[in-house]
């Protein structure tokens, strides 16, 4: 059990390093000087060769890589000059928005995705699963950014359900606050409601063929306890691992909810950095959900672990 | 009976997509040919005509008074342009790097191919293009090498998995038993394997592909104005949708078709394929 836990632990750390290289070596090839663009075109040579010293940018590569690095280890991701402040600080104010819309539209589409996905599984080959699969495939390929404004139109403009555009923080009340937050949640869930929807179908259709299936129906139990204790339970191992990782990815990917709903969050941030061209935040913004994405990714995969059983006794027989 | 409802499925999904695939190629191709306006031709005097109000303008003009209908069809060609260029050179790269990390199997080179390739995936999509964008520039080119790289991995991996599954497989170990070059065993036995599954995925990738050109056009960062792009005509239409809903339609509705075009298709090839196997 540890053996397992020590090998999925040591493969994260790897990719970190890998993502960490990448993402240095992408950036290290931007044209334009980062002091120079702080100080803007008119800055006198002398000034610019001061500050890239102050900030160390006439180091070689691999020390400021190393600098840079050892840094991300103690979660100093470095400091904007766009705002004049620490991207740790940025993310921290931002961070409540982007984890609320990943949040409730996780939770809108793995609810979808079971319902429908199990019913399209126990009904395979019918209209009700057809029905299903096709709706999917529609609310996956309908761009967010475009839904989201049809949304506005809709039930913002036209009916008054929900606010236009803006967040109000839940120290505002729970109900503005939800309110601001769900129709963003909605579009999000669409959009990632069809890959899971696909997961918990395919599982669930696996473990339909089991022969425990066939053990609980000749003892005869109700169809309910049938699927809802036997199947659902045994099918639900792999969607719970995609469900953690989309969750963990679409911290990253609100970029386009966010600009389309005037959403403070860090998807807002991160395209202000790349619009504004400031390095050195969009560096920080990139490794900080990266890391995010490592680490609830192999924290599911362990969670998983203990929740199944098949693989729970089998390390307990190694 | 079952079984026969699953075949018109398919094939549902097969007819379907081509159709919808067809009629994006030919979009672009029309637009080689005739459209109806210049497509950055500002008419500041025809603005904001709603669709059917002009016989001229059928789906109407936007704030600078263009054609509507003109920047669909011509948004199709650079859509295309993109999507089919970057998807391309990602399948390229993908497979080569799948190829060789199978084919070697061990040792450091292939690790490190595949190591790299999990980093790769381990980016959120539409940061990792953001990212490329940022290092390359905004505009065509950027969007076009942002997209090529988020394509490497799902070809690399298709490429080394099936690779290794058929490693065992009594052709292959005939193929080797002559000691034949490696660059042979990949072009005369793996190829002819690995092409269909190729072709479909390519089909597949080109549906999200048209995803994050647009989203990089929507946010400013893919094709530039005055180019007529669908995304870009939606990120213009934002200043104006809430009085002008129109504006939002035709460019909107044309990606979710195109997406589910290339994305129908590549579902129908994929199940066709895995029925013929099984």
């Amino acid at each position: 059990m540890f053996g397992y836990i020590y090998k999925r632990t040591s493969h994260a750390i790897e990719v970190l390093l890998i993502v960490s290289i990448i993402t240095f070596a992408v950036l290290q090839w931007i044209p334009g000087d980062a002091a120079q663009l702080i100080l803007g075109a008119e800055a006198t040579p002398e000034k610019v060769a001061a500050l890239r010293t102050a900030m160390g940018l006439d180091r070689p590569w691999y020390i400021q890589y190393w600098d840079w690095l050892k840094g991300l280890f103690q979660l100093d991701l470095g400091r904007s000059y766009l705002f004049g402040q620490e991207v740790v600080t940025l993310i921290q104010q931002r961070l409540p928005v982007t984890m609320s819309l990943a949040a409730f539209s996780m939770i809108l589409a793995s609810v979808t995705a079971i319902i429908l996905g199990s019913m399209a599984a126990i009904k395979k080959n019918t209209t009700v699963d057809y029905i299903s699969t096709s709706l999917m495939q529609l609310g996956s390929s309908v761009p967010a950014f475009w839904l989201g404004m049809l949304f506005i139109v809709y039930f913002g403009l036209e009916l008054k359900w929900f606010p236009v555009a803006g967040y109000v923080s839940p120290d505002h009340g729970l109900g503005p606050y939800l309110h601001s937050i769900a129709l963003p949640s909605i579009v999000l869930a669409i959009g990632e409601v069809g890959m899971l929807l696909r997961t918990v179908r395919t599982s669930m259709l696996d473990s339909l063929s089991q022969d425990f299936m066939d053990m609980a129906k000749a003892k005869g139990l109700a169809s309910s306890t049938m699927y809802l204790k036997y199947a659902l339970r045994s099918a639900m191992i792999a969607p719970i691992n995609v469900m953690g990782l989309q969750f963990a990815k679409m911290v990253g990917g609100t970029v386009v909810v966010e600009s389309v709903f005037g959403l403070p969050g860090v998807g807002r941030l991160v395209l202000v950095a790349v619009e504004q061209r400031d390095i050195f935040l969009f560096q920080g913004l990139v490794m900080f959900i990266t890391m995010l994405v490592i680490l609830i990714s192999l924290l599911v995969d362990i969670a998983v672990m203990f929740i199944n059983p098949r693989i729970r006794i089998e390390m307990q027989g190694e | 009976m079952a079984a026969n409802r699953r075949r018109i499925q398919e094939r549902f999904q097969l007819i379907g997509g081509s159709v919808l695939t067809a009629l994006v190629v030919l979009l672009c191709l029309l637009s080689f040919v005739w459209v109806p306006h210049d497509p950055n031709a500002m008419q500041l005097s025809m603005r904001f005509i709603g669709p059917g109000e002009n016989p001229q303008f059928i789906l109407g003009t936007d704030y600078f008074g263009r054609d509507i209908l003109s920047r669909i069809i011509y948004g199709s060609r650079s859509i295309l342009l993109v999507c089919v260029l970057a998807v391309t050179a990602g399948s390229v790269i993908g497979s080569l790097l799948g190829a060789i990390a199978g084919i070697v199997k061990k040792g450091p080179i292939s690790g490190l191919i595949m190591r790299s390739i999990d980093g790769l995936m381990a980016f959120p999509g539409i940061l990792l293009a953001m990212m490329m964008v940022a290092a390359v520039g905004k505009g065509r080119e950027g969007a076009i090498v942002a997209i090529s790289v988020f394509m490497i991995p799902p070809f690399a991996r298709l490429v080394y998995s099936l690779i290794l599954d058929s490693e065992n497989s009594l052709f292959i170990k005939a193929a080797r038993s002559y000691n034949i070059s490696k660059t042979r065993l990949l072009r005369k036995h793996y190829l002819p394997l690995l092409l269909p599954r190729l072709i479909t995925l390519f089909t597949a990738c080109i549906g999200s592909a048209i995803m994050i050109e647009t989203s990089l056009s929507f946010l400013g960062l893919g094709i530039q104005p005055p180019n007529a792009s669908w995304g870009l005509m939606l990120n213009e239409a934002r200043q104006h949708f809430l009085q002008f809903p129109y504006l939002a339609m035709a460019p909107g509705i044309a990606i979710a078709l195109s997406v589910l075009g290339f994305n129908l298709l590549g579902d129908g090839l994929n199940d066709a394929l895995s029925r013929r196997r099984s």
